[in-house]
C-alpha cells in the first residue's frame, strides 16, 4: 500500500513541491517536512529524490534558489517559485483535478 | 505573492562552485535531519544513520543535482549572451544614430571596398576559376602557323598544311579544324544572321566536347551529298527555340535550305570563338592543297602519354619536311602548339588577377580608413568605456561590445557592398570585352555571396579588433580623472598616423597602375591607323558557294556595288579581301619574286601579304597614293597585270629604288603571274593599334576575283544605321547570300581596344576611390588631432600666434604623413607595377613621368585633406578655445 502511494507520489512530486512553495520561499529540509506533514505519514519519500526534483525544476526554470540563513542560523539554500513556476502549478493542479475526476467517475460510477 | 519584482541577475557559477553548493545544501539537510532525530531521542550515531537511510543514495543525488544545475547554468549563460548581444547591437545602433556622418562614412567606405572586391571576385570566379566544358582540357592544344619572316607571328592554318600535319604527326589522338562562316536563320521567328563554324570530323573529339542534347556529326554527314545537319549553341537553343528539347531531330531553315538539328552544344563553348551554329565542313576540291590562305582554326588532343614537348617536336619535324617539299610557301613556316586553356584564358588571367589585387588593395585602404575613424571616435568614447570598466564590466565584455559594433558596421557595409556588387556586375557584363570567356554567365551566386560574407567578416576584424583591444586596456582608467578630456596615448597616435601613411601609400600604388595604363592607352590611341574610319561601314561576305566561278563573282560584286550606291547617303562603295582591324580578316600571303633578281634563297623571306582590292577601296579608306598611279577600272582580266605595293613593302624590297615600273611575280589563288608595280600606297596598321605595318601587295579585284570579300561603304550620317539597309539591298539581289560580318569600321578599331579600356576604366575607378579614401583618411585624422589641440591652439593664439602660424603648424603635421606616405607608395609601385608590363604600350612600368604625376596628384589631394582642418583651426576664436574644457 505504501509502495503504491509512493509510486503515485513520484508522478505528482513536482505538483507537491510547487504547491508547497506557493506559501513562500523554503529550504529543502522545510519542503520535505511540510510535505510529510501534509500527507500525514500516508507515504514516505526519500529525501534524495526531493533534492533531485528541486534541481531538475530549477533547470526547467520553475524555481530559483539563493543562499539564505535557516532558523538555526546556518546557511541554507532557499527555493522560490518563478513566474514560470506559478504557471506550472496552475497547470499541474488543473490536470490533477481533471485526472481525479475522470478516474473517480470510472471507479464509482453508481454514485456519480 | 507573485515573484515578478525586478531582481539582480544571478551571478554565474563555475562547475566547482556548483559542486560546493550542492554539497553544502545536502550536508545541511542531513545535519538538520540528524539533529531532529536526536531531539526525538536517538543517540547521535543512530540518528546520523537514520538520516542517511531516509535520504537514499547521496552520491546519486549529488550527481543528478550537479547535472541539473550545470544545465541551468548553460541555459542562463546562453540567454545572457543573447541579451548582451541585443544590448550591444542596440547600443551600437544608438552610437550610429548619434554620429550619422561617421556611420555613413564607414558604411560607404566599406560598401565600396566590399562591393568592388565582390564584383571582381565574382567575375574572376566565373571567368577563371570554374572548369571549362572541355574533357581533360590539359590534353588539348590549339595549332597555329608561325610565320618566321617579317613580324607577322602566329596565324590560323591553311587547309593544305593542316592536312599534312594531321597525316604525318603521331602525337595526336584527334585533330580537327573549324572554319569561320555565317548563316541566316529563317522560320521560327524573324530572320536572324548568325555566326557559325564549319568543322571537320575530328573537331569535337579533339576539343573533348560532347553535345548537351542529341549527338555530334556522323562520319557520313561530312560527305558532299549528305543531307545538311547542324549543331546549335546553347544560347541559340535558349533564345530562338525556347530551350525546347524537341529541337533535336527537327529541320530548321538555314540559308534557305532545310538542315536537321542533330544536337545542342553545352554553354560556355569558347573556342575558337563563341558562335551559334556548327555545320560539317565539306572541302572544295582545290581547297585541300591550298597553303596560302590561313583561315582555319586547328585543335588537337594529345595521345595518352605524349607530352606537349614531344608533340611540339613532332610538329616541328613535319614543318621541316614541308619546308623542304614546298619551299615557296613553307620555307619559313613553323607550327605553334598552345595549350587550349592558355588560349582561352591566357590573356584575361593576368588582367583579372591584377584587378583582383587592385580591389584587395582598395579594401585594405577602406579598412585602414575605417580603423582610423574608429580610433578617432574611440578616443572620444574612452570616458564611456572607462566608466563601464570601473563599474565592473570585464575586459572581454568590452572587447565584445566593440567587436559587435564593428560587426554591425561591417554588416551594414557588406549589405550595401553586395547591392553595389550587383550593380557593378551588371556594369561589368555590359562593358566587358565580348571575347571575355563566359562573360554572360557572370552573376552573384552563393559562392560570390560567401566571398562577400568572408570579406565582410575579415574587414570587421581588420578595422575592429585592433581598436577593440586598444580601448579595453585597463590602463584607460585614468581617462575618468581627466574630466572627459582624454589623454591620447603616444602608441595610438603612432598607430593612427601609420594607418594614414599606409592608406596614402596603397592608394598611390593603385594610382600608379591606373596612370601607366592610361598613358599606354593614350600612346596607343594616338597612333595613326593609316586610314579613315569615320562614316565607313564594312560588310563581309563569302561568295564562294553561291558564285563558284570568278566571272560570276566579278559580276555579282559589280551588281552589289551598284545596288549599294542607290542607298541614300551612300557616297562610295569599294571592296577588299582583307580589311585592317577586321576580326575575321582573311590573310593571304605569298612569296614575291622580283624580276631580275635571284629567287631561290630569298624566296622564303619574300613572303608578303597579298590583298585584293577594288580601285575605289583606297579612296574610300583614305589610304594615300604616294607614288605612281592608283588602280583604274580598266585594270581588268584583259588588261596587263598590275599591282600596288605599300610603303613597308617598298622599303623592304626596293630600298633606295623606285618600285614603280618594277615587275614582280606573285601567285594569288593561282599560279604566280608577273605583274607590274604601278604605284605605292601608304601603310596601315593591320590588326591592332600596336601592330606594325607589314609588307603588303595589292591586286585589282577584277584580275583576281576572290570569294572572300569585304565591302567598304562610305556614307553620310550614322553608318551603323546603314547596316540593315545594305543587308536588304544585298538580299534583293541574292536572298540566299548570307552576311558573315557587318560593322562600322570605327567599331572595328574600338573593338580592339575593349579589353584595354575595360582594364583601364576599372583600375581608374578603383584608384580614384582609393585616392578619395586616402584624402578622407588624412582629413579625418588631422581634424581629430586638431580638435584635441583646441585648447593648445587657444593658448598659442592668446600668446600672439597668427592664424597663418596655426594653419602652418597643422599643415606641417599633415606633411609629416604625406611625405612618408608618398615615398612608401612610390617604393611599393616600383616593386609592383612590373606585373602590368604585358598590358603597357610604349610606357615602361617605372615611367618617371607617370610616377611624378601620380605622386603629385596624391600629395595634392592629401594636402587638400589636411588643409581643411588647418584652415578651420586658424579661424579658432582663442577665447572660446581657452574656455573649452
Amino acid at each position: 500500500m505504501e509502495d503504491r502511494m509512493t509510486q503515485l507520489l513520484r508522478g505528482t512530486l513536482h505538483a507537491l513541491i510547487l504547491s508547497t512553495l506557493a506559501g513562500g520561499p523554503l529550504h529543502g529540509y522545510a519542503i520535505a517536512s511540510r510535505i510529510e506533514q501534509r500527507v500525514d505519514g500516508a507515504f514516505r519519500l526519500e529525501d534524495g529524490a526531493l533534492y533531485q526534483a528541486l534541481h531538475r525544476m530549477q533547470a526547467r526554470q520553475w524555481l530559483r534558489s539563493e543562499w539564505g540563513h535557516a532558523e538555526n542560523g546556518k546557511r541554507a539554500r532557499f527555493y522560490r517559485l518563478t513566474s514560470k513556476g506559478w504557471r506550472q502549478l496552475d497547470l499541474e493542479t488543473a490536470s490533477w483535478i481533471r485526472y481525479v475526476d475522470a478516474v473517480s467517475k470510472i471507479l464509482r460510477p453508481a454514485r456519480a | 505573492m507573485r515573484d515578478d519584482e525586478p531582481r539582480p541577475a544571478e551571478p554565474r557559477r563555475s562547475t566547482r562552485q556548483i559542486n560546493d553548493d550542492v554539497d553544502e545544501e545536502l550536508r545541511f539537510h542531513l545535519e538538520l535531519r540528524a539533529a531532529e532525530l536526536e531531539a526525538a531521542g536517538l543517540d547521535p550515531a543512530a540518528a546520523r544513520e537514520e538520516a542517511a537511510r531516509r535520504f537514499g543514495d547521496v552520491m546519486e543525488t549529488q550527481r543528478a543535482c550537479v547535472a541539473s544545475d550545470r544545465e541551468r547554468e548553460r541555459t542562463l549563460r546562453r540567454r545572457e549572451y543573447v541579451a548582451e548581444l541585443v544590448q550591444d547591437l542596440a547600443h551600437g545602433l544608438r552610437q550610429l544614430r548619434a554620429r550619422p556622418l561617421f556611420a555613413l562614412a564607414t558604411i560607404v567606405t566599406l560598401a565600396l571596398g566590399i562591393g568592388a572586391t565582390t564584383a571582381i571576385f565574382g567575375a574572376a570566379d566565373h571567368v577563371l576559376f570554374r572548369p571549362l566544358p572541355y574533357r581533360a582540357i590539359d590534353r588539348v592544344v590549339t595549332l597555329w602557323e608561325l610565320d618566321r619572316s617579317g613580324n607577322a607571328g602566329k596565324r590560323p592554318v591553311s587547309p593544305g598544311n593542316f592536312v599534312d600535319w594531321a597525316d604525318r604527326t603521331t602525337s595526336f589522338a584527334a585533330i580537327g579544324l573549324a572554319e569561320p562562316s555565317g548563316s541566316d536563320l529563317t522560320g521560327d521567328g524573324p530572320p536572324e544572321p548568325v555566326a557559325s563554324w564549319r568543322v571537320t570530323r575530328g573537331f569535337f573529339a579533339a576539343l573533348g566536347v560532347a553535345p548537351l542534347l542529341g549527338r555530334a556529326f556522323l562520319p557520313e554527314e561530312f560527305e558532299a551529298r549528305a543531307a545538311p545537319a547542324v549543331l546549335i549553341s546553347y544560347g541559340l537553343w535558349q533564345r530562338r527555340f525556347a530551350a525546347n528539347p524537341a529541337i533535336v531531330g527537327r529541320a530548321i531553315d538555314v540559308d534557305g535550305a532545310k538542315a536537321t538539328v542533330v544536337g545542342v552544344l553545352p554553354r560556355d563553348l569558347e573556342y575558337p570563338g563563341r558562335k551559334d551554329l556548327w555545320a560539317p565542313k565539306r572541302f572544295r576540291p582545290d581547297e585541300l592543297s591550298d597553303r596560302r590562305s590561313s583561315y582555319m582554326y586547328a585543335v588537337a588532343r594529345l595521345r595518352p602519354g605524349v607530352s606537349l614537348v614531344q608533340a611540339r617536336a613532332d610538329l616541328a619535324r613535319v614543318a621541316g619536311q614541308l619546308a623542304q617539299e614546298f619551299p615557296r610557301t613553307n620555307a619559313l613556316l613553323g607550327v605553334q602548339a598552345l595549350p587550349l586553356e592558355e588560349q582561352v584564358l591566357g590573356r584575361v588571367r593576368p588582367a583579372f588577377l591584377i584587378l583582383l589585387g587592385a580591389v584587395i588593395l582598395l579594401l585594405l585602404i577602406g579598412c585602414a580608413n575605417v580603423a582610423g575613424l574608429q580610433l578617432a571616435r574611440g578616443a572620444a568614447r574612452e570616458t564611456e568605456l572607462a566608466l563601464r570598466s570601473a563599474l565592473g564590466a570585464p575586459r572581454e565584455r568590452l572587447v565584445r561590445q566593440l567587436l559587435t559594433e564593428s560587426l554591425l558596421l561591417a554588416g551594414l557595409g557588406g549589405l550595401a557592398g553586395i547591392a553595389l556588387a550587383w550593380f557593378g556586375t551588371q556594369a561589368l557584363v555590359a562593358m566587358g570585352p565580348p571575347r571575355l570567356p563566359r562573360l554572360d554567365s557572370i552573376a552573384i551566386d552563393a559562392r560570390v555571396l560567401g566571398f562577400a560574407l568572408a570579406a565582410t567578416l575579415a574587414s570587421a576584424l581588420m578595422f575592429g579588433l585592433f581598436p577593440a583591444l586598444r580601448f579595453s586596456r585597463p590602463e584607460l582608467l585614468p581617462a575618468l580623472g581627466s574630466g572627459g578630456r582624454s589623454t591620447a596615448g603616444r602608441t595610438r597616435t603612432r598607430l593612427r598616423n601609420g594607418l594614414v601613411v599606409a592608406e596614402i601609400a596603397l592608394a598611390l600604388v593603385l594610382l600608379t597602375g591606373a596612370g601607366l595604363l592610361m598613358r599606354s592607352f593614350f600612346e596607343l590611341t594616338a597612333n595613326d591607323v593609316g586610314f579613315e574610319s569615320r562614316g565607313r561601314v564594312s560588310l563581309q561576305l563569302f561568295l564562294w558557294d553561291r558564285n563558284p566561278q570568278p566571272a560570276q563573282r566579278l559580276q555579282r560584286v559589280d551588281e552589289l556595288s551598284a545596288r549599294f550606291l542607290t542607298v541614300p547617303g551612300v557616297e562610295a562603295v569599294g571592296l577588299v579581301s582583307a580589311l585592317p582591324f577586321h576580326p575575321s580578316q582573311i590573310d593571304a600571303h605569298n612569296a614575291l619574286t622580283i624580276e631580275g633578281r635571284p629567287t631561290l634563297d630569298t624566296e622564303a623571306e619574300a613572303q608578303v601579304y597579298t590583298t585584293v582590292a577594288s580601285p575605289e577601296y583606297f579612296r574610300i579608306m583614305g589610304v594615300p597614293l604616294l607614288q605612281g598611279r592608283p588602280f583604274a577600272a580598266s585594270d581588268r582580266m584583259d588588261a596587263p597585270r598590275v599591282a600596288l605595293v605599300n610603303r613597308a613593302l617598298a622599303r623592304r624590297f626596293f630600298p633606295g629604288e623606285d618600285p614603280v615600273g618594277k615587275r614582280v611575280s606573285v601567285g594569288v589563288m593561282s599560279a604566280p603571274e608577273t605583274r607590274e608595280i604601278v604605284g605605292v600606297v601608304g601603310d596601315v596598321r593591320p590588326t591592332t593599334l600596336d601592330s606594325d605595318p607589314r609588307p603588303e601587295l595589292f591586286i585589282p579585284y577584277a584580275q583576281s576575283a576572290t570569294g572572300s570579300v569585304t565591302f567598304v561603304v562610305r556614307t553620310r550620317g550614322d553608318p551603323a544605321a546603314q547596316v540593315p539597309v545594305l543587308r536588304t539591298k544585298l538580299w534583293e539581289i541574292d536572298p540566299e547570300q548570307s552576311i558573315y560580318h557587318a560593322a562600322t569600321v570605327q567599331s572595328l578599331i574600338s573593338n580592339t581596344l575593349v579589353e584595354r579600356r575595360f582594364n583601364l576604366v576599372l583600375l581608374a575607378v578603383f584608384s580614384l576611390i582609393a585616392l578619395v579614401l586616402a584624402g578622407i583618411g588624412i582629413f579625418s585624422l588631422i581634424s581629430f588631432t586638431t580638435g584635441q589641440r583646441t585648447h593648445e591652439i587657444g593658448v598659442r593664439m592668446a600668446l600672439g600666434a597668427r592664424p597663418r602660424d596655426i594653419a602652418g603648424m597643422i599643415l606641417r603635421d599633415g606633411l609629416k604623413l604625406i611625405g612618408p606616405g608618398v615615398a612608401l607608395g612610390i617604393g611599393g609601385a616600383l616593386l609592383l607595377t612590373r606585373v602590368l608590363a604585358q598590358m603597357l604600350y610604349n610606357v615602361r612600368p617605372t615611367d618617371p613621368a607617370t610616377f611624378a604625376e601620380v605622386g603629385v596628384l596624391m600629395a595634392l589631394v592629401a594636402m587638400v585633406g589636411a588643409m581643411i582642418p588647418a584652415a578651420r583651426a586658424a579661424l579658432t576664436d582663442p577665447m572660446r578655445a581657452l574656455r573649452q574644457e
